[in-house]
């Protein structure tokens, strides 16, 4: 009998003096994001039994992919709603995936959004227009959380901006629709803010700033991004002298301040 | 006649003999030849690498090249820490029984060897025979991805084959990009804290036989405290009000700590300070645990 107590408060004794290290330990773990949702009953419901069991073997990564894999069905038989939730549970599986949040967005606002535009069921073309810009917001809702779960890197800000310039900027009832153009500019801007961003995602934004209606600003950005180092930054320099040569013209610049003037006749 | 006085006392073999590494090892080395021997090991080993070789056949019902590669990554690292985990339990659990039940047991105790040397060397099997296994499964790991590499090139440079010098610096870099995705040495960290996750579980399996007879009971009791384990840290966050929960809570280890896998695949930073305290954390643990094992069997009536 004494034995036995005495390896009770031997586990319990190193159980309790390793507290500190698993708390600390722990508390990185949740101060890098690490892990997903808590395995929960309503999480159990979501996924149903023999996931949640692999769930809980700590397979988690392999969870989510196999749901992924598995919303194409609904995306192939057209059932948005499951489509929608299914992306919702996968998300809330791997928040720290670019991937769900990326793609899951381009479902509900491309997808989605044009499966419910032209829905046969729709009695007037204005409801399909509803349902679309819906299924707009939705992805904007969605995307806007992928944010805040991944806000160190450049994707979901380029993506955000993607979906105002593509869609939300249709969505306004009266064109040009600055204001979903401005909000582009501001959210390219940001992704090409991060060193490691693409040289392309430099390129949106004084795409979006012009569209925006900031015509000058968006001058001064190609200009900004011609004078980087030709030797050092990969870059499409003839779209850029393309662009500066298009503005040039269209803000009257005097030849003298020109970067490209144009051949003296 | 005899002089009794002049006859030297009984004495154990603990009185005499010194512990030593080098029993321990030999111990460690039989026990590993003769768990390699035994089908389920087998069975459980080629049914993980058969998981992982047709990881790459499971990427293809997803889209876009860098989605397969997660899928490839994930299932990989998942089979190969619950493969693992199976054999820690299952190759642990039948140790000291089968030594009990083959009478070998009485044979090797009856020589110069301590009982902690003896219990030492049977974990040392059990952990080379999950480093082994794991060596396995990640050669296999390796083959796959080399083969979807070499696919993913395959594919970029035939699509932009012909294409304008812009097109050919855009392909190789992509192909740059697909070198570092595949080449992510991060993944060591994730095969390291599954080792030692999968040694933890040995050394509760080791801790359940020392006073078990049953097979059965050897391999579920681990399994149910594996689960708990990884319950663990919903538990805490949970019952964190609670003292008395929490202080029962102390005696799991958290095996929660040790998924490290899922978001080394995603991209996320993993330093190497958290997987030495995760690292550090396990290796404690198995150590009072293997103490605590010892403990019963050096008192078991064999």
């Amino acid at each position: 009998m004494r034995i036995k107590i005495l390896i009770a408060v031997l586990l319990l004794g190193a159980g309790l003096v390793l507290l500190p290290l698993e708390n600390w330990v722990r508390a990185e773990r949740t101060r890098l994001k690490y892990g997903g949702a808590r395995v929960s009953i309503q999480l159990r419901e979501a996924i149903g039994q023999n996931l949640a069991i692999a769930l809980l073997a700590g397979m988690r990564g392999i969870v989510a992919d196999f749901m992924w894999i598995n919303g194409h069905d609904y995306w192939e038989k057209k059932e948005w709603l499951r489509q929608y939730r299914n992306i919702e549970v996968v998300a809330a599986l791997q928040p720290q995936a670019v991937m769900f949040w990326d793609l899951g967005q381009w479902h509900m606002a491309w997808n989605i959004g044009y499966g419910v535009l032209s829905d046969p069921k729709n009695r007037t073309k204005a409801e399909g227009l509803k349902r679309e810009h819906e299924w707009h917001e939705k992805a904007r809702e969605f995307l806007e959380r992928g944010i805040e779960n991944i806000p160190n890197r450049y994707d979901l800000y380029f993506t955000m901006g993607w979906l105002y310039y593509e869609k939300l900027s249709k969505d306004c009832d009266q064109p040009p629709c600055h204001e979903a153009f401005c909000k582009a500019a501001e959210y390219f801007g940001k992704a090409a803010s991060f060193p490691d961003a693409p040289q392309f995602v430099t390129r949106f934004y004084p795409r979006a700033l012009e569209k925006c209606g900031q015509t000058r600003a968006a001058y001064e950005e190609w200009k900004r991004l011609w004078f980087l180092d030709h030797s050092k930054v990969a870059q499409s320099w003839n779209i850029i002298e393309r662009e500066i040569r298009e503005l040039e013209n269209q803000l009257q610049i005097p030849n003298d301040e020109r970067l490209f003037p144009p051949p003296l006749p | 006649m005899t002089n009794a006085a002049a006859v030297p006392a009984p004495s154990s073999s603990h009185d005499r003999v010194g512990f030593s590494l080098n029993r321990v090892s030999v111990i460690g080395v039989n026990t590993l030849t003769e768990a390699i021997r035994q089908k389920v090991f087998i069975f459980l080993l080629l049914v993980g690498l058969v998981f992982i070789g047709s990881a790459i056949f499971f990427s293809q019902y997803s889209l876009g090249e860098q989605e397969q590669l997660k899928v490839i990554k994930d299932t990989c690292l998942g089979v190969i820490s619950v493969i693992s985990t199976l054999i820690a339990i299952v190759g642990t659990a039948q140790l000291l029984p089968s030594e009990v039940e083959n009478r070998t047991i009485y044979t090797i105790l009856a020589k110069p060897v301590r009982r902690f040397e003896f219990l030492l060397g049977k974990f040392y099997g059990s952990v080379l025979l999950l480093v082994l296994s794991m060596a396995a499964m990640c050669l296999m790991f390796g083959a796959v991805l080399w083969i979807k590499e070499q696919s993913m090139i395959r594919e970029l440079s035939q699509t932009y084959l012909g294409e304008t010098q812009a097109a050919t610096e855009q392909a190789n870099q992509q192909i740059e990009q697909v070198r570092i995705a595949v080449l992510d040495v991060n993944m060591v960290k994730a095969v390291l804290t599954d080792l030692v996750k999968a040694m933890l579980v040995a050394s509760v399996t080791l801790l359940v036989s020392t006073f078990s007879t049953s097979l059965v009971f050897n391999v579920a009791v681990p399994f149910m405290i594996y689960m708990a384990g990884m319950l663990r840290g919903t538990a805490v966050e949970m019952w964190s009000s609670h003292r008395l929960a929490m202080a029962v809570l102390a005696i799991v280890p958290d095996f929660g700590l040790f998924s490290l896998a899922d978001d080394i695949n995603l991209g996320n930073l993993v330093p190497w300070a958290h997987v030495d305290q995760v690292i550090v954390y396990g290796l404690a643990r198995m150590v009072v645990i293997v103490v605590a094992a010892h403990l019963i069997f050096s008192r078991r009536e064999i």
